[in-house]
């Protein structure tokens, strides 16, 4: 299992415009709920709630936020490349500006924490965030994100 | 002209003795032996009779060399102590600094006194010569070999034996009266009074002169260069005073050392490197000059009886100490086992044995090669085995601290940023992260042999030297950075948790599973909980797929937490573990293990 699983080339948006952390969540919320078909409030409410744990800004300008909702039939990604980096209160106090958001049926359990992991370790990879950087094209955008485990493995 | 030659002969004696010391630390270190006990060796090789032609035997030249290098030592270790790292320690390493030190003197003599025939006070005496642990031995074996204990637990073992020399040295001096006055004997009031006197007068006298030198520091200005001299200087100062007026010196220049070393001072760079200096040298006269001091011979007639203290002292009046101390500040028993292990002995004993000696005690070689013995199985017994056990005992945290080579450089007048030089290695965090902290400001680059400001050196390369302005209290986390080969234990990948949030939160958005009287918990009472009462800066708690991890502290209380996961991703495709029955039940039973001893 890689990202593709999660991400459609669809969900990748090259270069979203927001001015806060409130406004890529809810932009985030916006574009993804057109594609589950799940309104845009209750997937904004999940997100805002997980972030008031603390923030999924993971470091290296790196947000993973995410939330579970109920009527989801399974894990669903979304990866946008900010157009500037915003503040996202992270782990590392530095901008963020790749953002991947992970939404989770009710009962994913483990499968969510997978996911995650999975997201957190590919973004992690320098070489593989730089290109992500460097690039406004979502083909582009869409395949560094799914290319498979061992052409990226530390 | 046969004064001069001997006035030279004995600097040649002195400097080569320093020097066959330094040079043997090289080859110890291959074998990772305790550094001071290669010191006490050359210094007993030396001083044989068959090698030197002659016995040195001077008592008086030996305490005052043991008062000046123990003063040195005790100061730099109070230098290096941070405020932050003893709160929570002062209270248990205080009452086993008072209290630890009689009862294991107790138990020692309870064990001589049948073995060898002594009296109670010639049994007390010596378990009092060997009852404290030393500071020297202490501070140097838990700073080298770049391990790194639990705070709590490295806080105590120094805070204790930086104050439980005044403890022994009175009931050394008190035993050595009743038996010069045989008959004579002090009542319990009395003892107290005059110990209380010691620990009151010598602490008064370092937290003021303490508080003096800070102010002196700051005010005057003394020529380039003097500062670590006068405060060296003001040490053995306030250290003679202390003992002049009945106080314990040993305990004033401790004190006095922890408060320079915890307020802004000018110069702070320049007076911690000179010290580091001393008290290397500090260290290797003391262990030199009491190894001379050592027959060979006479130790070895004395082996079987030393063996047997020291077997007692290690096995039985340590450990007993230690419970009885601790215990009522619920201590894991791992936590427990380990102080008792580091109960290290040192040049202390040795040099409270020398008291006796001085006052003239009948038979009081008995105590010097016991002590000196007991010493010697000490530094290769427990000294050697420190890393191993803590890491048996599960307390050495992973992020060991490296060797990094820095340069400090005093920026007159400034006391809270320095400048801090260091060389860059490809294999340093700083080159993998390829960025800076915010708090830490790059202001030159050596590269290639020419010096270029921050602005156009760009990035750091390897090979380059980095000097850099920081607040002194960050250089610990810049050292990190710049260690060559050093795993920072990644943030990346976790995710922040505020401390202060429900665990049923955590439930509910990641499905781990806890006992349901701890859903209704804070994250940080919950951490708390399971650590035992009180958590530490990396304490780290597992949950099925997930941990918890300590990432911040202020005192006692988490400020920061973080949910790892990033590990989880190399079993990604591995179908979910059902746990089985018995690991269930081991898991019931560390969990069992770790609740508070009441």
């Amino acid at each position: 299992m890689d990202l593709s699983d999660l991400l459609s080339l669809e969900a990748v948006v090259p270069a979203l415009k927001a001015n806060s952390k409130k406004q890529v969540l809810q932009e985030l919320a916006g574009r993804v709920a057109a594609q589950i078909g799940l309104p845009e409030r209750e997937i904004f409410d999940v997100l805002q709630q997980r972030e008031r744990l603390g923030s999924t800004g993971v470091g290296h300008g790196v947000a993973i936020p995410h939330g579970k909702l109920a009527r989801l039939p399974k894990l669903t990604g979304l990866f946008a490349r900010l157009e500037k980096p915003v503040d996202f209160e992270a782990i590392d106090d530095l901008p963020v500006d790749l953002v991947f958001m992970l939404l989770a049926p009710e009962g994913a359990g483990a499968d969510h924490l997978k996911a995650l992991a999975r997201i957190a370790r590919v973004l992690r990879d320098s070489s593989i965030a730089q290109k992500l950087r460097a690039s406004t094209d979502p083909v582009a955008l869409f395949t560094v994100l799914t290319q498979p485990i061992s052409s990226h493995a530390a | 002209m046969a004064q001069l030659d001997y006035a030279h002969l004995l600097l040649l004696i002195g400097a080569v003795l320093v020097l066959a010391g330094i040079l043997s630390s090289l080859i110890a270190n291959r074998f990772g032996a305790p550094l001071l006990l290669v010191f006490l060796v050359v210094g007993m090789v030396a001083g044989d009779e068959r090698v030197a032609g002659f016995k040195f035997s001077n008592l008086f030249l030996t305490y005052l060399v043991g008062s000046a290098a123990l003063a040195v030592i005790l100061f730099d270790g109070g230098l290096r102590t941070r405020f932050a790292r003893l709160k929570g320690a002062l209270a248990p390493a205080g009452v086993l600094a008072t209290l630890g030190v009689p009862i294991t003197a107790l138990v020692v003599a309870a064990a001589a006194v049948p073995l060898f025939g002594m009296s109670w006070t010639e049994g007390f005496l010596l378990g009092a010569i060997v009852a404290s642990t030393d500071a020297a031995a202490v501070f140097f074996l838990m700073r080298s070999g770049g391990l790194q204990l639990k705070p709590r637990v490295s806080a105590i073992l120094e805070v204790e034996s930086g104050t439980n020399d005044p403890v022994a040295v009175f009931l050394v001096i008190l035993a050595t009266e009743m038996l010069l006055a045989s008959g004579e004997t002090l009542g319990l009031e009395a003892i107290a009074l005059k110990l209380a006197i010691q620990i009151v007068v010598g602490g008064a006298v370092g937290y003021a002169g303490g508080y003096g030198l800070v102010w002196l520091l700051n005010k005057v200005e003394l020529p380039g260069g003097l500062h670590p001299i006068f405060v060296l200087a003001s040490a053995l100062f306030l250290f003679a005073i202390a003992a002049l007026v009945h106080g314990s010196g040993f305990l004033a220049v401790y004190v006095a050392g922890l408060m320079i070393g915890n307020k802004p001072v000018r110069a702070f760079p320049s007076i911690a490197g000179f010290h580091d200096g001393a008290t290397w040298l500090a260290q290797i006269v003391m262990f030199l000059v009491l190894g001379l001091l050592a027959s060979i011979d006479n130790l070895m007639r004395y082996a079987l009886p030393a063996v047997l203290v020291a077997a007692v002292l290690m096995l039985v009046a340590r450990p007993v100490a230690v419970a009885l101390c601790l215990t009522p500040f619920r201590f894991s028993l791992k936590e427990m086992t380990f102080v008792s292990w580091v109960g290290l002995r040192g040049a202390v004993s040795i040099f409270l044995a020398a008291i006796p000696m001085l006052a003239g005690v009948k038979g009081a070689e008995v105590y010097f090669n016991i002590a000196f013995f007991i010493v010697f199985l000490s530094l290769i017994i427990q000294g050697w085995t420190i890393p191993t056990a803590a890491r048996r005992l599960g307390l050495a945290l992973k992020r060991t601290t490296p060797e990094v080579h820095r340069v400090e450089l005093d920026l007159p007048g400034q006391t809270n940023q320095e400048m801090a030089g260091y060389p860059v290695t490809e294999d340093s965090p700083v080159m993998r992260e390829r960025a800076l902290p915010a708090w830490a400001r790059l202001v030159l680059v050596v590269r290639g042999g020419a010096i270029l400001d921050a602005a156009s050196a760009g990035d750091l390369r390897p090979n380059d030297y980095a000097y850099l302005l920081v607040p002194p209290t960050k250089v610990p986390r810049l050292d990190r950075l710049f260690a060559p080969g050093h795993e920072e234990r990644p943030v990346f990948g976790d995710l922040a948790i505020d401390p202060s949030i429900k665990m049923a939160d955590l439930v509910a958005f990641y499905g781990i599973e806890i006992e349901a009287d701890e859903v209704e918990l804070s994250l940080a009472e919950f951490i708390e909980a399971r650590e035992g009462g009180s958590a530490e800066l990396g304490d780290r708690i597992t949950l099925g797929p997930v941990s918890l991890v300590v990432r911040g502290m202020d005192g006692d209380s988490i400020t920061k937490t973080s949910l790892h996961l990033a590990d989880l991703d190399f079993d990604f495709d591995a179908p979910p573990k059902k746990a089985t029955l018995a690991g269930r039940l081991l898991k019931r039973l560390a969990r069992l293990g770790r609740k508070p001893a009441v």
